[in-house]
């Protein structure tokens, strides 16, 4: 049976058993971007969102405090700039800059993970920044006010707080990752959209593989989601506490539970 | 009795606006000084000058005779021994009761783990909230959050403790068990200055009470003098309204 003669379930079908390796690789590309990329984005966004937040220390000489200011004026455009723009462009400015005025050939690899990382970057410098802020100063200074420094202050609690804020914003980021590698495809990337893109070319069975590779990418962003989710919960801890029993000292030896609502059993 | 802080000409200045006017007085070891005086007179304003969360803009604030405000005292080890308790508590909201108690021996006393939840331990059973250890302060009570907060700021083994209105915060009903905490800790000769509204603490508690009026110490004196005799008609004014209420 030809494939102009099949149903379009059929096709979908044969889309499916024919291509599945080629399907396996797309999704994997993309997933590996999504994900390395949504990491080290993370980690630029708590860089420079951290900067950004930092309030100018009085007691700073003018070197330092002009230089701050030299630093965050550079970080404010690389966010703007990288926020500003679409990723499509990025990528090929990027890719083909470097090779014509640095005559370095970044390689597609490098390239995707260099250009999503940067661009996932620029968001979340804006959503660490937010988080910080949002993060109720009195927090700040109960710390200070046992002596914990700004850096100790800022990583044991002010960052575990705004990061569990922001888990919500990260997990839209991934999701977003996820869907907007296909841009990549400008560079040559062979992730899922290029995949898709082929096999259409190929077979002229543009409805039945956009179906397919709608379906995968949903199963991608889903699971995704639901795992953050997951996380968060875990993040919160349980909702309920052990209270420790009377002998205090021997706080590990047996514990009762309290609920919250239903108060403690003794 | 040995000094521990002496504030002299103390001013602080936001922008134009004149908040603390050269404020003056003494606290000696194991003195539980209580702050009072209406809304915006300044002072959260002054304690928060003496553990140098706010900067003061004149004057001196002598700790053992060695001014803090001309750089010569670390202000983080300061604050290790001046310690505060807040209106809002302030417990760090990402960890557990006995964590909240720990964080400052280990960070910044640097005493290791056994050592530190030992401690933590000691003063949390001393406010009564030892078996709370596991809980967050999103699960405690005003009245519960405070203690912890008090049992805090004594597991760093401060020299003095700020107050600044610890029981404002709280429903009627938990400001006695706060309230309870602290006179216990008066008992033990803990140096104490309070910024309260609660003036059968002052009266009570106190052994000297600071009435502060429009940036400056109106009145300072025992509390019997305070309470029964002031010499101010702005401190009588001041009274009458607790009082009458
Ligand atoms: N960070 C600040 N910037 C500008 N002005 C401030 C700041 N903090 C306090 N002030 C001003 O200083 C004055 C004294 O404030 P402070 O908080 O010390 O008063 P208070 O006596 O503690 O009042 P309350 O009983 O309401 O707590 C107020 O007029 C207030 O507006
Ligand atoms: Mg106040």
């Amino acid at each position: 049976m030809s494939i102009s003669e099949m149903n379009f379930f059929e096709r979908m079908l044969y889309i499916l058993d024919q291509y599945s390796g080629s399907f396996f690789r797309g999704a994997a590309t993309t997933m590996v971007i999504a994900l390395v990329c949504t990491f080290f984005g993370c980690v630029i966004g708590l860089l420079v969102g951290m900067l950004q937040a930092k309030e100018p220390d009085r007691k700073d000489n003018v070197v330092k405090r002009s230089l701050m200011h030299v630093v965050r004026f550079i970080l404010t455009c690389y966010v703007e700039v990288f926020r500003g723009t679409p990723m499509m462009l990025q990528a090929a400015f990027i890719y083909y800059g470097a090779s014509q005025v640095f005559h370095i050939n970044l390689g597609m690899w490098s390239a995707a993970l260099i250009i999503v990382s940067v661009n996932t970057g620029a968001y979340m410098a804006e959503t660490v920044r937010g988080g910080i802020l949002s993060v109720d100063p009195g927090q700040t200074e109960g710390a200070r006010a046992i002596g914990m420094s700004y850096s100790s202050t800022m990583f044991h609690i002010v960052l575990p707080q705004a990061i569990r804020n922001i888990m919500p914003q990260i997990g839209n980021n991934l999701i977003i990752n996820i869907k907007d590698t296909c841009v990549l495809s400008i560079i040559g990337t062979v992730e899922l959209f290029f995949t898709f893109k082929s096999i259409s070319g190929a077979l002229y069975t543009y409805f039945e593989a956009a179906t397919v590779t709608m379906a995968i990418y949903f199963v991608l962003t889903f699971t995704c989601s639901r795992i953050l989710r997951y996380i968060e919960t875990r993040m919160d801890g349980p909702a309920n506490f052990d209270l420790a029993t009377s002998d205090t000292l021997a706080f590990t030896s047996g514990l009762t539970k309290y609920n919250k609502n239903t108060g403690g059993s003794f | 009795m040995e000094k521990i802080i002496e504030v002299e000409h103390l001013v602080k200045t936001f922008g134009t606006n004149e908040v603390l006017k050269d404020i003056s007085f003494d606290v000696e070891k194991g003195d539980v000084t209580s702050i009072i005086g209406a809304s915006g007179s300044g002072k959260s304003t002054l304690l928060r000058c003496l553990n140098m969360l706010e900067e003061a803009t004149s004057g001196k604030i002598l700790y053992h005779g060695k001014n803090i405000l001309n750089g010569e005292v670390n202000e983080d080890k300061l604050r290790t021994k001046v310690g505060m308790v807040f209106q809002s508590f302030n417990l760090f909201n990402n960890m557990n009761v006995l964590e909240n108690c720990m964080i400052g021996q280990v960070n910044v006393l640097k005493r290791n783990k056994a050592e530190a939840k030992e401690k933590a331990m000691h003063y949390l059973s001393s406010v009564g909230m030892a078996q709370y250890v596991n809980a967050k302060p999103r699960q405690l009570s005003g009245g519960q959050k405070q203690r912890v907060a008090i049992a805090r700021a004594l597991a760093m083994d401060p020299e003095v403790l700020l107050f600044d209105e610890p029981t404002s915060a709280l429903d009627p009903e938990m400001v006695g068990e706060v309230l309870d905490v602290m006179k216990e800790l008066a008992s033990t000769g803990m140096t104490m200055l309070v910024v309260t509204h609660e003036m059968a603490f002052a009266r009570d508690v106190s052994n000297n009470v600071i009435y502060m009026y429009d940036g400056r110490i109106e009145e300072e004196g025992s509390p019997e003098k305070i309470f029964n005799n002031p010499g101010k008609e702005r401190t009588q004014d001041f009274l009458s309204r607790f009082i009458n209420k």
